[in-house]
């Protein structure tokens, strides 16, 4: 009896949070896997069970492939700038004696930035017409006329990438630079002593001692940007033209603008199996290098 | 042994360039955000690449916070997160605690099990929080928006959190329980004074994420009167005639808190996944 009462004492620390992720994030999925089966509309009342009609519309509509792709693009791209930006200025940090506080501090600004901010001070100082760097780029006599980093189908892409890596390098830098200042100085100090140069010990030394951290930025940064709604939405609301709808924002256009929640939710829940596979397949080499680790 | 040192000092210079280059790039929009919001009118369309206002205003702050009701905003805002916050290190403490001290299996699989959290789209919940609310009257309400703020600060808090009670040695415990101390005994007076700091930095982490939140801001609250600051400043964006002035005070007023904050905790939360990983 005695045996019974304490393990009900140590069940109710966990068990509200519990309730929490099971009302709040299992009951939701449940919900929308049930919904994304019927014709469930954001104002009308009344909706049907129709199979799997929104997910066979949509298995051949163009819009969704070309938010898919779109989708695809700027997780890639975005990922590869933020690792190697914030990679490197992890090490430069990791390297420099004098004002490591100074620059960690600075570098670490983006990060703090609510969305909505970084939309708008980036839609400013890009303005096509007073913005600061399209002006200070004509002053200087880089360009004729003012490029619109925002409207122009070439560059609105490449902007928006250029942001995510602007908000998203400050976390992997700190990240990567605490795995950095784990590793013994001693391996280094032995490998110099056996004539390694700086290239053969970054990669016999550094490279295997991050790498399970390295691993799980990336899995975490691929599913924090895949699922990223706020930045393309608020900056450009996906155009211009489509052009820069992923496929959380088309998610969004469907279930609030077309008011259409049931195919709304059939875009979710393949985007949520699309990143399981993501995730299981990052699981599998995870496992693997921690096995090797120790 | 010369050459070494001649190299080490380019390497090194080379790295402060960089890093000097870098940092500009990562202050620049907060700088011009305080600069755009302290010129005086006309200046901002007449020269956009000057630095130096030529006359110093803070009218813009004015009008936002006063006529277009951002106090209100700001308010809402400082409400809803201090109360997401609240609820969220109250119950992901206590969950923190017993998964590190009663049920260790769980916390090996945490990692794994935020991964899964952080992976549901905000999108994916955003459908059925707008019908669960509707359904349950709280569409519009601000107690609607903070139960929806727990479902991504607390799994968050938890894995944090998990960190810092790690750390407190078993045999303190023990001590106490053979004095006759029972189990929430045990939690509040001893545990939770050695991992107060831990607790205060994962709580101003979740009010900068609270603050900060837009998605379920955006789709659960209609009415301006109880917008939080972030979608109030998305509405001064979609604007017939947009007042670059107006938007950049306001955004100053949104992101200068979340700086301040972020630069306070920055030391003691930034490292914590990467040693989480390494777990």
């Amino acid at each position: 009896m005695k045996l019974r009462k304490i393990s009900l004492t140590k069940l109710l620390f966990i068990i509200p949070a519990l309730l929490i992720v099971g009302v709040l994030l299992l009951y939701p999925i449940c919900s929308s896997v049930f919904y994304s089966f019927t014709t469930k509309n954001l104002i009308k009342q009344n909706y049907k069970f129709i199979g799997f009609e929104n997910y066979t519309k949509l298995l051949k509509d163009k819009e969704f492939y070309a938010a898919f792709f779109t989708s695809i693009k700027w997780t890639v791209f975005s990922l590869i700038g933020q690792i190697v930006v914030g990679f490197s200025a992890a090490l430069a940090l990791n390297k420099i004696q004098r004002g490591n506080g100074f620059f960690r501090t600075v570098l670490i600004i983006p990060w703090a930035f609510p969305t909505i901010v970084t939309a708008l001070s980036w839609k400013w100082i890009l303005n096509g017409v007073y913005g600061f760097l399209p002006n200070f780029l004509m002053k200087i006599g880089l360009v004729q006329s003012t490029p619109q980093f925002l409207s122009d189908s070439n560059l609105v892409f490449w902007t928006l990438v250029f942001i995510n890596i602007w908000f998203g390098a400050p976390l992997i830098m700190v990240n990567v630079l605490s795995a950095l200042q784990t590793i013994p100085r001693d391996q280094y100090e032995a490998a110099q002593i056996d004539g390694a140069g700086g290239l053969a010990s970054f990669i016999h030394i550094t490279l295997p001692h991050i790498r399970v951290v390295i691993g799980l930025l990336v899995v975490l940064r691929t599913i924090w940007i895949f699922n990223n709604f706020d930045i393309i939405y608020l900056i450009t609301g996906g155009g211009p033209a489509s052009l820069t709808t992923t496929v959380p924002v088309y998610a969004y256009n469907t279930g609030w603008v077309l008011k259409q929640l049931g195919k709304s939710s059939a875009v979710t829940i393949l985007l949520l199996i699309f990143l399981l596979c993501i995730c299981l397949l990052y699981f599998r080499l995870l496992d693997k290098w921690e096995k090797e680790v120790s | 042994m010369c050459s070494r040192l001649k190299r080490d000092f380019w390497t090194t210079s080379f790295c402060y360039l960089y890093l000097v280059i870098l940092s500009i790039i990562a202050a620049f929009p907060l700088i011009w955000i305080l600069i755009s919001s302290v010129k005086g009118r006309g200046e901002l369309t007449s020269n956009p690449t000057s630095f130096w206002p030529k006359t110093f205003t803070l009218e813009y702050y004015k009008h936002v916070l006063y006529d277009l009701g951002f106090n209100i905003n700001i308010a809402n805002s400082i409400v809803i997160s201090l109360s997401t916050t609240a609820i969220a290190i109250i119950v992901s403490t206590l969950a923190a605690y017993g998964i590190v001290r009663f049920f260790p299996r769980i916390g090996k699989a945490m990692t794994r099990v935020l991964i899964v959290t952080y992976m549901f789209p905000p999108i994916l919940l955003a459908v059925p929080y707008t019908i669960m609310m509707a359904r349950a009257g709280l569409t519009n309400t601000r107690i609607g928006l903070v139960i929806v703020n727990l479902s991504f600060s607390v799994p968050y808090a938890v894995w944090l959190l998990v960190g810092f009670f790690q750390t407190v040695p078993l045999e303190i415990e023990e001590a106490a329980h053979i004095d006759g101390a029972n189990t929430l005994t045990v939690f509040s007076k001893i545990v939770l004074p050695i991992v107060a700091p831990g607790v205060v930095a994962t709580a101003i982490y979740t009010f900068i994420n609270a603050w900060n939140e837009f998605l379920f801001s955006l789709i659960l609250i209609n009415s301006s009167d109880k917008m939080t600051v972030a979608v109030a400043l998305k509405s001064l964006d979609g604007a017939e005639i947009l007042d670059w002035g107006d938007m950049m005070a306001a955004s100053a007023l949104v992101v200068i808190p979340s700086v301040i904050f972020f630069m306070m905790i920055q030391k003691k939360i930034a490292g914590e996944l990467a040693q989480g990983s390494i777990k």
